[in-house]
């Protein structure tokens, strides 16, 4: 080919791709034409035009980039021929301004990220669902007309070949008829005293989760809404729909509006244990936060746990400029986190144990009287008197005889019956009068002027405080007269506190505990104490997602108070996971829970909110549909309890299913008790592989409506633009799906009521009609108007949500303007006197061992006898101590004492009986957002060190492949090399799924295998597999056996793994723990200002603990292409375990002098 | 062979072709000490320039792991050990080639993020780091071509195929002219041109020259979400005018350093050393200036370095080319080439409240809703 003929090749616009060279061999290497001075002058410079024509685009539209990440990015994408080519940053979010016109900077800009830029190569992937898909199994059985076994109403197993079934596409309206008859037939199936019988006689369920439905078949019937805060219609019309049910329900009981029960609903950020469960304990609401841009207001910022380089990258560099600023950044860590090099300090710490580091830094403010004594005694629970006799907190009716509660002004009393204003008219806190007689009965201090007991109100909090002219004593012992003629020894908290630490927290006992040297934590202790009102403590799921996430918060919040660091902007403690706060739409129940049987017709008036659907926390799904025993003892609360789960309704989110803690169980063991599941996905994930019905939605670029989202980590509210782009595929909104279903059960039924219910969504209004009127209830909406906010999102500019302050956080009101937390006593609470608390040992704020992750022996409760502790033992529930340590399901409840001291002499069981050596941690990474876009091929081909774009090891799932982080010395001890393969198995009893030792087939899909690679960062007994990888279904496993290319893909659903076998569940199990099953802790609801009792949605819940699990590493395979000789990198000398001298000579830079 | 003076080593280099500067020198400086390694610039490149055939495993530009992060394998070592150190530039090249270079195989391209986050020696339990620098430690080094004043790719290719824009000083390869005999692969001492093997020809970073034309910074560097990166045009020292916030922080607080720079090519894009790695390491990969710009850098942190402090945080706030900048009280403002203001920024987002119950609207605004 000559010159001229591959210019004009170029001119007709081929790409460069396309251009073959002719051979070598027939050219000579000189140019035709001499260039002179080629730095200087080039003639032939019109094919640049080249590149300028790939960069024009034809136009652009905004689109909302919304996975669970907390950020939401409006982006810009570029368009070429109808196409999407490239995506980009709006640079307008410094344009956002409030209804006030209080306006952000342009240093938010730019907002996007990796997973966000190659959204094209999902848009146009392969793994787009296509439309509505029905597994053929299960259409078989709809065909069939629902056979059932006439005992026990379980549908045959033929029918549910899940995993294994080929999915065809049906019609929408066909697929709506088959949804609604389901839910009719299993409804039927399972109300009344039939349906009892039914669930008796599959002989899994017991009584007290069967009585639960209090007889309604709706009630098995479970609908999970997807991070709601994302799309306030589009993921809640899951909870619409369970409320919807109520109306099937008075069809099939007979029953009126005031029976009938609607569906459950599932959780969201409890399930994905990103609910720090001990911020209600301490402060009785949610979590407490601050956006992220407020790290620059404080000269300390601890991230503890938090590896916010990889998890909120948008956000990091308020971080970094921060540090520009002069602000100090600690790292603490259980091993070397990609932030850690952006810290000043870094300490790594025994996974784990981080709650002993607290409560030790704590023990030091405290004995050496580094504290801010001001706000101890006014906000804090430490100045309370508690009773020494029983444990409980001192009450004035202990000593008062006929105390009557006094009269309070920051709460508003709620008799029974009596209703409260709308959230976003609530100025006050409101209290059940029940809940203010016994519960909050006033608490009482020793005042140390009058050398007496006082007693004070929650009311009394702040400023207030010091206006009772009383000093209360923070240490001693007294005695009090009680009303009984007793005479009972008190000491105010923070007296048993620091008795209780001297004991068993001392630096030096927690240098045993965590490793960190006891030099250190004193030395910690004094820089947090010498940084009042100006340190933030900001916590990741690096500590949370154990057993007692609990334990840390009680812990962390103390070291906060103790140096008034809560609720300033310049100092204040924020948990960071998931995006929560769907409470700062807390209009939203206007769509997710209108009262069915009295729908608002008019789109100009508010709804009529009535809750027919029921809350329930998923943990009890993912542990094979049961609550908690120990022995023959339900510790499962009964506001907790869930109800047998018949089917399942999810959308647009992998967490429950496809990516669940213990998710091999899920598949194997409890799947196939569930009749059936519909997932609504715009991409095919391993939650639609074992679903029954898929539905096809829009993908992001394809969004019709306008809908709201939030963020908890930024203060924008962000409006989904309507793209005007085409849709691919035969796909609907997610709430045109539902509405699809309610018309068809309106044609079945012949009950306008489910049609009527869906009119606005059906009519194409869902967003001018249910967002506006979920606007205009919202404490931080009210005043915006949908189309003046959409209009500014199309241009790609958010909107301020209008909390009390920008940036927002959260503890203002209390600590700066003296309202009460939404506790008993109003003060941030680090003792808990409930029963279930005292049972467990963890009245006091105590340290327990991880459940399964630690060498030494799990669950025990470090601590020395204290007069205080006195949980209930295994024998007190008929249990052998030594079975419950067994145990994984007792052992949950096991509550034994051992001392710091004795601690490293015992032992994790499976260290003696099975050879495991490693705990294994799961935390988030950078190249995909939970699991969404953990398959993107451009994307992943950057994750870790395996990546390949051309898959020259055809063992290789995918262009990029899971792996395991090992200290190279503990490889060595394994005799495992850097890049070979490896199995990693937790305990035999139940992982990765019960009973598969005798289910070899679907173990095989369950085990994991997985890379090794040689891990400096990973201190010695701890591995690590990082969470965001799609796992292996039986399908993507029939795929590397079946596909010429060895893919971990499902030939049947192009589903793709990352793990040729296995996954990173595999090596946990769901995890209950009783402290979060209480029916008795006093917290705020999830929305409004109204305090309850016990369980409530992603507030008081179990929060499973995923990166519990204790594992044995065994060599599978060499790691060199084909499974010949070692990884290629290693052999040639460029990996830790085996540099070569140039390299060591480069690393100690000794290549200049 | 024509001398050339280097301002970056202080002294002349033995080029091909007589020095010249362009009008205008294309430079980004970008601070490692804001990196986090997203990729997001990565990503966006790949998806703006390389998605195509013969080009799956191209990234023009790459982000990697110091010190076990290479792209390709091992390729600053082995640039290391063919200067030895610092010793000779890569125009001393031996008898009958004209770039003292080594080509990769190209296995070594496979694995682009190997080493990713990986740090130069283990951690344990207890591990304690508490003074920086961090005798434990690890950095990102994104990468993109330097668009050097003395282009190695540039002496070394036969068919001059490879050019320098007057207008910018990018540096393009000529798809046309290109034969694809990789010499410019093997002469690049950054490894910052690649093979398309289905089309033949060699292929590069082009600076994102159609951006440029429209006074628009790069793709990598405007989604740059660390906003580590600043584009901008550099003065040779002696023309440097200070008020060209890439002028000065080369020139006048010289606290950003060219990569390798006894390559005596004189690359062009700039980086503000990271502060937790070993001063010794990084004099290694960026020269004897590194300690000068660390301690400038802690200075900064402790309040005496007020424009520099101020002039990081325009970084990513405007997608345009920032021509020069000023500095405010709370704020610092850049300016486009003609003088007109395109962005101001505060160094500390200003806290403004709301009052509890908003009469007008009759709504009670709450933080814990």
């Amino acid at each position: 080919m000559s010159e001229v003929t591959r210019r004009e090749l170029l001119k007709g616009g081929l790409s460069l791709a396309t251009l073959i060279s002719p051979s070598f061999a027939f050219k000579v290497m000189e140019p035709v034409v001499k260039v002179e001075n080629p730095i200087l002058y080039y003639p032939n410079r019109d094919w640049e035009r080249f590149y300028r024509d790939i960069f024009r685009s034809e136009s652009t539209f905004t689109f909302l980039c919304a996975p669970n990440d907390t950020h939401n990015c409006l982006l810009t994408a570029c368009v070429k021929n109808g196409v999407v080519t490239r995506i980009e940053p709006t640079y307008k979010f410094g344009e956002a301004t409030d209804i006030y016109g209080l306006k952000a900077s342009h240093r938010w800009d730019p907002r996007c990220c990796n997973k966000g830029l190659a959204l094209m190569r999902r848009f146009y992937g392969d793994r787009r669902v296509k439309g509505p898909m029905i597994r053929t199994g299960f259409y078989q059985w709809y065909k069939d007309g629902f056979p059932r076994d006439p005992k026990t109403g379980k549908p045959p197993e033929k029918y549910f070949q899940r995993g294994k079934d080929k999915f065809i596409k049906v019609t929408w309206d066909e697929v709506s008829d088959i949804i609604a008859k389901t839910m009719i037939n299993i409804a039927t199936t399972y109300s009344g005293e039939e349906g009892r019988k039914r669930l008796e006689a599959q002989g899994h369920y017991p009584k007290p989760m069967i009585d639960a439905m209090e007889s309604a078949g709706t009630r098995t019937l479970k609908f999970r809404g997807s991070m709601p805060f994302l799309a306030v219609v589009r993921y809640t019309s899951p909870y619409r729909m369970a409320n919807t049910m109520a109306i099937l329900d008075s069809h099939i009981r007979g029953v009126g509006p005031d029976k009938a029960l609607g569906g459950r609903g599932w959780d969201n950020y409890a399930f994905h244990t990103d609910l720090a469960p001990g911020h209600p304990m301490v402060s009785g609401q949610q979590n407490t936060d601050y956006d992220l841009c407020m790290w620059e207001y404080s000269k300390l910022n601890i991230l503890w746990g938090m590896n916010p380089f990889t998890t909120k990258m948008p956000d990091c560099h308020w971080l970094t400029e921060a540090r520009i600023k002069g602000s100090k950044v600690i790292v603490i860590s259980n091993d070397y986190s990609p932030t850690a090099r952006s810290a000043d300090e870094v300490i790594i710490v025994r996974t784990g144990t981080d709650t002993a580091l607290a409560l030790s830094i704590a023990y030091v403010i405290m004995k050496e009287k580094l504290y801010q004594e001001k706000y101890v005694k006014s906000f804090t629970d430490m100045p309370l008197l508690v009773r020494m006799d029983n444990g409980k907190v001192l009450r004035a009716r202990d000593i008062v005889p006929n105390y009557q509660p006094k009269e309070l002004k920051k709460a508003v009393i709620l008799k029974p019956g009596e209703s409260f204003p709308p959230f976003f008219k609530q100025e006050k806190q409101y209290i059940p009068e029940a809940i203010r007689r016994e519960d909050m009965n006033d608490f009482v201090v020793w005042d140390k002027r009058s050398d007496s007991p006082k007693v004070i109100t929650r009311d009394d909090v702040g400023e207030d405080f010091w206006k009772l002219g009383i000093d209360p004593a923070l240490e001693g012992t007294y005695r009090v007269k009680t009303v009984d003629g007793k005479e009972v020894e008190v000491k105010p908290l923070f007296q048993v506190y620091l008795e209780f630490f001297e004991k068993n927290y001392t630096p030096k006992q927690a240098e045993i505990i965590t490793g960190v040297p006891s030099k250190k934590i004193e030395k910690l202790a004094r820089e947090i104490a010498s940084h009042p009102r100006n340190m933030k403590l900001s916590q990741g799921m690096g500590v949370n997602q154990y057993q007692h996430g609990d334990l840390k918060d009680r812990a962390m919040y103390m070291v906060c108070a103790l140096t008034d660091n809560i609720g300033h902007a310049t100092g204040n403690i924020g948990s960071y996971a998931g995006n929560f706060r769907l409470a700062l739409f807390n209009g939203a129940p206007q769509y997710l829970a209108e009262d069915p049987f009295n729908v608002e017709l008019d789109p100009n008036k508010p709804a009529k909110v009535k809750f027919y659907w029921k809350p329930e926390s998923a943990h009890y799904y993912s542990h094979d549909d049961h609550p908690q025993y120990m022995g023959e003892h339900l510790l499962t609360g009964k506001t907790h309890l869930p109800t047998p789960t018949k089917f399942i309704w999810f959308v647009d989110a992998n967490s429950t299913l496809g990516n669940a803690k213990w998710q091999y169980n899920i598949i194997m063991n409890t799947l196939p008790k569930i009749e059936c599941i519909v997932t609504n996905e715009w991409w095919w994930s391993m939650t639609c592989e074992y679903s029954d019905i898929v539905l096809g939605v829009d993908a992001w670029n394809e969004n019709k409506y306008w809908d709201i989202a939030g963020s908890v980590t930024n203060p924008f509210v962000y409006v989904w633009p309507k793209t005007g782009h085409r849709r691919m595929y035969d796909t609907k909104n997610d709430a045109e799906t539902f509405a699809l279903v309610a018309n068809r059960l309106t044609e079945l039924t012949g009950d306008e009521r489910f049609r009527n219910y869906w009119k606005f969504a059906i009519e194409g209004k869902q967003d001018v009609v249910y967002v506006q009127r979920i606007i205009n209830a919202s404490s931080n909406l009210r005043g915006y108007k949908l189309e003046e906010i959409a209009k500014k999102a199309h241009k790609g500019i958010p909107s301020l949500i209008m909390t009390r302050t920008y940036p927002k956080y959260v503890g203002k009101d209390q600590t700066e303007e003296g309202m009460p937390w939404y506790t008993k006593s109003g003060r941030l609470e680090f003792y808990r006197e409930e029963q279930e608390f005292m049972n467990a040992g963890e009245n006091l704020p105590v340290y327990r061992e991880p459940v399964d992750s630690t060498h030494y022996e799990p669950n025990v409760i470090v601590a020395k006898p204290h007069k205080l502790l006195k949980p209930k033992k295994p024998e007190d529930y008929g249990i052998k101590s030594e079975d419950a340590l067994l145990s994984t399901e007792w052992r949950q409840a096991r509550n034994v004492l051992v001392s710091p001291e004795h601690l490293p002499k015992t032992k994790h069981p499976l260290r003696v009986s099975f050879g495991a050596s490693h705990i294994v941690h799961t935390p988030k990474y950078r190249h995909s957002a939970h699991t969404t876009t953990g398959d993107t091929d451009i994307t992943v081909l950057l994750f870790g060190p395996f990546g390949d774009i051309y898959r020259h090891d055809k063992r290789m799932p995918f262009v990029s492949e899971a792996y395991i982080d090992i200290n190279p010395k503990d490889l060595e001890k394994l005799g495992i090399k850097d890049g070979d393969y490896v199995w990693v198995d937790a305990d035999p009893q139940d992982r990765p799924f019960v009973g598969w030792n005798k289910r070899p087939e679907d173990y095989e899909v369950g085990r994991l295998l997985i890379r090794a690679r040689a891990s400096n960062n990973t201190p010695t007994g701890c591995a690590k597999i990082w969470f965001n990888m799609y796992g292996s279904s039986h399908g993507s496993v029939m795929g590397t056996k079946k596909n010429p290319n060895g893919l971990a893909k499902n030939p049947q659903t192009g589903y793709q793994s990352l793990y040729r076998r296995g996954s990173h569940q595999t090596v946990t199990r769901g995890w209950l723990k009783p402290t979060y099953q209480t029916d008795t802790l006093i917290r705020k609801n999830l929305m409004g200002q109204v305090i309850g009792k016990g369980f409530e949605l992603d507030v008081h819940s179990p929060i499973g603990a995923p990166r519990e699990g204790f594992a044995k590493v065994t060599k599978a395979e060499d790691g060199g292409i084909g499974g010949k000789g070692v990884w290629r990198p290693l052999r040639l000398g460029f990996r830790p375990m085996a540099a070569n001298e140039m390299l060591k000579k480069y690393i100690r830079a000794e290549y200049i002098k | 062979m024509a001398k050339a003076f280097n301002w970056q080593l202080k002294r002349e280099v033995e080029y091909p072709y007589e020095a010249k500067r362009p009008k205008r020198q294309f430079a980004v400086v970008m601070d490692l000490n804001k990196c986090i390694a997203c990729q997001t610039c990565t990503i966006a490149c790949k998806t703006t320039w390389t998605p195509g055939r013969g080009q799956e495993y191209m990234l023009w530009n790459n982000v990697e792991t110091k010190p076990w992060g290479f792209y390709p394998l091992g390729w600053d070592v082995r640039l290391l050990e063919l200067l030895d150190g610092n010793k000779k530039n890569v125009f001393d090249a031996p008898e009958g080639e004209r770039i003292l270079g080594w080509k990769p195989d190209d296995m070594d391209w496979i694995h682009p993020n190997i080493g990713e986050d990986e740090v130069n020696d283990p951690v344990d339990i207890g591990t304690v780091l508490e003074i920086l620098p961090h005798p434990i430690w690890m950095f990102y080094l994104p990468r993109i071509c330097n668009h050097c004043t003395y282009p190695a790719c540039v002496a070394a290719c036969p068919r001059q195929a490879i050019y320098k824009r007057e207008e910018d000083g990018i540096v393009l390869i000529d798809p046309e002219r290109c034969e694809g005999y990789q010499e410019c692969i093997k002469a690049c001492p950054y490894k910052k041109t690649m093979f398309n093997f289905v089309a033949r020809i060699s292929q590069k970073c082009i600076g994102c020259f159609p951006r440029v034309e429209e006074s628009l910074q790069p793709q990598c560097v405007i989604t740059c979400i660390g906003k580590i990166r600043l584009m901008g045009f550099i003065n040779p020292p002696e023309k440097a005018r200070p008020e060209n916030p890439i002028d000065f922080l080369v020139h006048v607080k010289k606290v950003a350093l060219p990569l390798y720079p006894q390559t005596g090519i004189e690359p062009n894009v700039y980086y503000i050393p990271p502060i937790n790695v070993p001063t010794k390491f990084l004099r290694q990969m960026f020269g004897d200036g590194a300690e000068h710009a660390v301690k400038t850098y802690m200075a900064m942190r402790e309040g005496k370095e007020p424009e520099l402090k101020a002039l990081l945080h325009l970084f990513g706030s405007t997608p345009r080319i920032p021509h020069s900048f000023a500095v405010g009280p709370t704020e610092v403002i850049a300016f486009d080439e003609k003088g007109k203001e395109m962005v101001r920024v505060p160094f500390v987002e200003p806290l403004q409240f709301r009052p509890h119950k908003d009469e007008r609207l009759e709504v009670v605004r709450q933080d814990i809703p």
